[in-house]
C-alpha cells in the first residue's frame, strides 16, 4: 500500500468502478479499495440467499427457496436502457464482453387501480386499454410528430419552438388528455414528477426518442437486464481497471483521508499505512463530512413464488405508478426479474418496489406497489439516505459521487460519472478513447 | 459446413499470484516467455481465442487471465461465469501455492458450477530432484476433492514443456463431455451480448 498513486478510488460501487476503469485506461496509476470483502458496495448482488436474509436479520430461508447460491439479489433495482448511456459505455469499453443480457419482457403503467402494458408499437397502441378511441388517434399523431422531429430541421417542428415552448403546450397542441400525458411523461419519458411540463418540450422529445430508439434495439421493451444480476456491472469495470494495471484491495478499512496544503488531498490512511495520491474518487459513505442529505429512498425487495398478476406471466417487467395516480409527488417504480436471469432459484421472482420518501411512514407509501404483486413470501425493506457532495471537488481533489437515486435506470448514474470525470481530469469523457484492443476476436 | 459457427469455450486460469498464470497466458497467445514477469507485457490483454482442430471438429479455446486481481484482492466472481473449464495452477517449486488450491477450487465450484476442472503444476523446470510438491501430494489432493479434477498436467513456461499438449488435451476433453451441449449452444441461448448497432459509424479499425 505504501506507494504513490495518481488516483485512489474508494468503494467498488458501479460509479466508482466505471471511474476506476476509465482512469486506468487513460494511463493513470490507480489504487482501488473497498472496506467490504466483496465487490460492488451498494450495487452488489447479494449471494447466497442466506446472506440476504442475514443482512436483514431475518431467520434463514427454508428449503422451498431452493439452493441459496442460485440467488443473486440486487440491493438497488435498475434496468439498462438499450440505447442509453450505460450501454454505450459498456460497448465502448469492451466491458460488454463479460456480460450477457436479456430483454425485459414488458413495461407496464398503472392507471385507475390496474396496470396496462405500455404499448410498444402501433398495433399494441390501438389495442391498448390506456386510451379511448379518439384519444388513440391524437396520441398516434403525437408519436408521429416525435418520430419525425429533427432537432436541426425547424420544418419538422410544426410551428412550435421546442426550445422555448414548454411540454404542456405541446401536449395541448395535440389535445392529449391528462391520463395520456401521465403515461407519456412517466412511462415513456421516465420523469419522476411533473416539473417537466413547464420545461422546454425538447427535453421530453429527446427522452421519448431515447425510449423508442431503445425499443428498436431489441424488441420487447426498451430495457435490458444482465444475467446474474446488476452486481456483474461494477465487476466488469473493475476487471477493466485491473487489466489496465489498476491495483485492487478489498476488506481494507479506511481510517482517514489525509489532507495537505490548502486542504488538498495527499493520501489515504488505513491503520498505520498511508498510500499517497494526487486525487481521491469515492462514494458518500467514505466522506460523511463532505456530503449532505438530499432525500431518502425506500426500497422493498419482495421474493415471490409466482409471476406478477396481469403481466401475462412475464419473467421480467417494469411497472411505473405515476405520482398523480396515487396522489403523490414522485412515482413508484417496480422492477421484476426472475430465475430466467439466474438471480433466483427455479420458479422464483424478485420484485423491487421503490420510491422517493415523502412522509414519515415510507412503508405505507409503497403500498400501492406492493398491492400489485400478489402474495409476497418474504419482504425486506430499507430506507436509505440519498447524499450529494457539498462541492465539486476541484479544491480538495476529492471527487464524490451521488448516492443511487430512486430511478430504475442508469441514465442519471452515467451522467454523474461523466460529470465527476470531467471535474477530475479536466477532460470530457471520451468514449472513443477506450476503443481498445482488449480482445482479439473483433479484429 | 462453412455456415456452422465454431463453438467458443471459455477457459479460465485460477491460482495464487506468481504461479505463472500470465506466463501460461502469454505462451498460449504467442508462445513466448518473459523471465521477470513485467506486468505491463500483458497489460490491456483480457482474453485470447485460438482454434483447435480435432479429428472431426474445430473448437476455439478462449483463455482468460485474472488481470492480477488476485494479488491483494479476490478475483471478481463474474470472471468465472460462463466458464467451460478452469485450470487450477500452482507452482511446483512452491508448496504453499499448492496448499491453498482448495480455496481456489471452492471459488470455481461456487461461481463456475459447470466448469470442468484441470490441475496444472507449472515451473516443472524448477522441480529438481527433491520436489516441493510430490506426485503423491497431488494424488492425495485429487482424491480429497472427490475427483473433481479431470486431469493433471505439468508444464514449464520457461522452456515451453507441456503447454500445447495441455491445451490440446483440454480442447479434446471439452468436446467429448460437451458434445450435446455444444450442438445446442446456439439454439438454447436466448440471452445475448450487446454490441454496436451500426458498425458503419465506427471508425474502421486498421490495427
Ligand atoms: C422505469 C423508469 C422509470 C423511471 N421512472 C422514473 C421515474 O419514474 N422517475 C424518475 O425519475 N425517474 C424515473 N426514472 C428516471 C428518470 O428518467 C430521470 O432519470 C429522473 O427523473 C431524473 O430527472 P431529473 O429531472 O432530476 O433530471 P433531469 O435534469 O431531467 O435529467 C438530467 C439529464 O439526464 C438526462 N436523462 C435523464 N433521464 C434520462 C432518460 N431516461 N433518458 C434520457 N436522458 C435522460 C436528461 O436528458 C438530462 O440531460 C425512471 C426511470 C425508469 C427507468
Ligand atoms: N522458471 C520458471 N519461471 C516461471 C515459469 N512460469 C512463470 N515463471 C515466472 O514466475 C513469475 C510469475 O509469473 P506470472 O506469469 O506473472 O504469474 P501469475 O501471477 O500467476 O500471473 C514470473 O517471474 C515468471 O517469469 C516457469 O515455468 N518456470
Ligand atoms: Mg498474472
Amino acid at each position: 500500500m505504501d506507494e504513490e498513486y495518481d488516483a485512489i478510488v474508494l468503494g467498488t460501487g458501479l460509479k466508482e468502478c466505471i471511474l476506476s476503469g476509465m482512469l486506468s485506461v487513460s494511463g493513470k496509476k490507480v489504487l482501488h479499495i473497498d472496506r467490504n470483502k466483496y465487490y460492488g458496495g451498494e450495487s452488489a448482488s447479494i449471494t447466497p440467499l442466506e446472506e440476504l436474509f442475514a443482512k436483514f436479520n431475518a431467520p434463514a430461508p427454508d428449503e422451498t427457496y431452493g439452493r441459496g447460491r442460485d440467488w443473486n439479489v440486487d440491493l438497488i433495482p435498475k434496468l439498462l436502457m438499450a440505447n442509453g448511456l450505460l450501454v454505450k459505455l459498456l460497448i465502448h469499453t469492451g466491458v460488454t464482453r463479460y456480460l450477457e443480457f436479456k430483454s425485459v419482457e414488458g413495461s407496464y403503467v398503472y392507471k385507475g387501480g390496474k396496470i396496462s402494458k405500455v404499448p410498444v408499437d402501433q398495433k399494441e397502441a390501438l389495442a391498448s386499454d390506456l386510451m379511448g378511441m379518439f384519444e388513440k388517434r391524437r396520441f398516434r399523431n403525437f408519436l408521429i410528430y416525435v418520430q419525425d422531429f429533427q432537432e436541426d430541421d425547424a420544418k419538422t417542428w410544426k410551428d412550435l419552438d421546442p426550445n422555448t415552448a414548454n411540454m404542456q403546450s405541446l401536449y395541448d397542441k395535440f389535445g392529449l388528455d391528462k391520463n395520456t400525458q401521465d403515461f407519456t411523461g412517466h412511462a415513456l419519458a421516465l420523469y419522476l414528477n411533473d416539473n417537466y411540463l413547464q420545461q422546454p418540450a425538447i427535453q421530453t422529445i429527446r427522452r421519448i426518442k431515447l425510449y423508442s430508439d431503445s425499443l428498436a434495439r431489441y424488441g420487447k421493451s426498451p430495457y435490458l437486464y444482465p444475467m446474474y444480476g446488476l452486481g456483474e456491472l461494477p465487476q466488469g469495470f473493475a476487471r477493466l481497471s485491473a487489466i489496465y494495471g489498476g491495483t485492487y484491495m478489498l476488506d481494507k478499512p479506511i481510517d482517514e483521508i489525509v489532507l495537505g496544503e490548502g486542504g488538498k488531498v495527499v493520501g489515504v490512511r488505513s491503520g498505520n499505512e498511508i498510500a499517497k495520491c494526487k486525487q481521491v474518487y469515492c462514494d458518500p459513505s467514505y466522506v460523511p463530512d463532505r456530503v449532505r442529505k438530499k432525500a431518502q429512498v425506500i426500497r422493498c425487495i419482495c421474493l415471490l413464488d409466482h409471476p406478477i398478476p396481469n403481466t401475462k406471466d412475464a419473467l421480467s417487467t417494469q411497472i411505473i405508478i405515476p405520482q398523480k395516480q396515487v396522489g403523490r409527488h414522485s412515482d413508484i417504480y417496480i422492477s421484476v426479474v426472475s430465475y430466467t436471469h439466474q438471480v433466483a432459484a427455479k420458479g422464483w421472482f424478485i420484485a423491487m418496489v421503490s420510491t422517493t420518501v415523502e412522509t414519515n411512514d415510507p412503508e405505507s407509501e409503497i403500498k400501492p406497489g406492493l398491492d400489485l404483486l400478489g402474495p409476497i413470501r418474504q419482504k425486506f425493506v430499507s430506507v436509505s439516505d440519498y447524499y450529494e457532495p457539498i462541492d465539486d471537488g476541484t479544491q480538495s481533489q476529492i471527487f464524490i459521487s451521488e448516492s443511487y437515486d430512486a430511478t430504475t435506470h442508469f441514465e442519471t448514474t452515467c451522467l454523474d460519472v461523466i460529470k465527476i470525470y470531467k471535474y477530475g481530469t479536466g477532460e470530457d469523457f471520451d468514449f472513443s478513447k477506450v476503443k481498445v484492443e482488449l480482445g482479439e476476436e473483433e479484429q | 459446413m462453412a455456415m456452422v459457427k465454431t463453438p467458443v469455450l471459455k477457459v479460465i486460469l485460477c491460482g495464487e499470484y506468481g504461479v505463472g498464470k500470465s506466463s501460461i497466458f502469454r505462451r498460449f497467445i504467442n508462445n513466448t516467455f518473459v523471465p521477470n514477469s513485467d506486468r505491463r507485457s500483458t497489460l490491456g490483454l483480457d482474453h485470447f481465442e485460438k482454434p483447435y482442430q480435432l479429428t472431426d471438429k474445430t473448437v476455439k479455446l478462449q483463455l482468460w487471465d485474472t488481470g492480477g486481481m488476485e494479488r491483494i484482492a479476490s478475483v471478481t466472481s463474474s470472471y468465472y461465469k460462463f466458464a467451460e473449464a478452469a485450470i487450477l495452477v500452482f507452482s511446483l517449486d512452491n508448496a504453499s501455492s499448492f496448499h491453498v488450491l482448495s480455496q481456489h477450487l471452492l471459488d470455481i465450484v461456487t461461481y463456475a458450477e459447470n466448469a470442468k476442472i484441470f490441475l496444472c503444476g507449472n515451473k516443472s523446470d524448477l522441480e529438481g530432484s527433491s520436489p516441493q510438491v510430490t506426485d503423491a501430494d497431488i494424488e492425495t489432493f485429487c482424491e480429497q476433492c472427490h475427483n473433481l479434477i479431470s486431469t493433471t498436467y505439468k508444464t514449464s513456461c520457461k522452456n515451453g514443456t507441456g503447454i500445447e499438449e495441455m491445451f490440446t488435451d483440454i480442447a479434446m476433453q471439452l468436446v467429448e463431455s460437451n458434445r450435446s451441449r455444444i450442438e445446442l449452444q446456439t439454439l438454447d441461448h436466448n440471452s445475448f451480448k450487446i454490441s454496436n448497432p451500426d458498425p458503419v459509424d465506427e471508425p474502421s479499425c486498421s490495427c
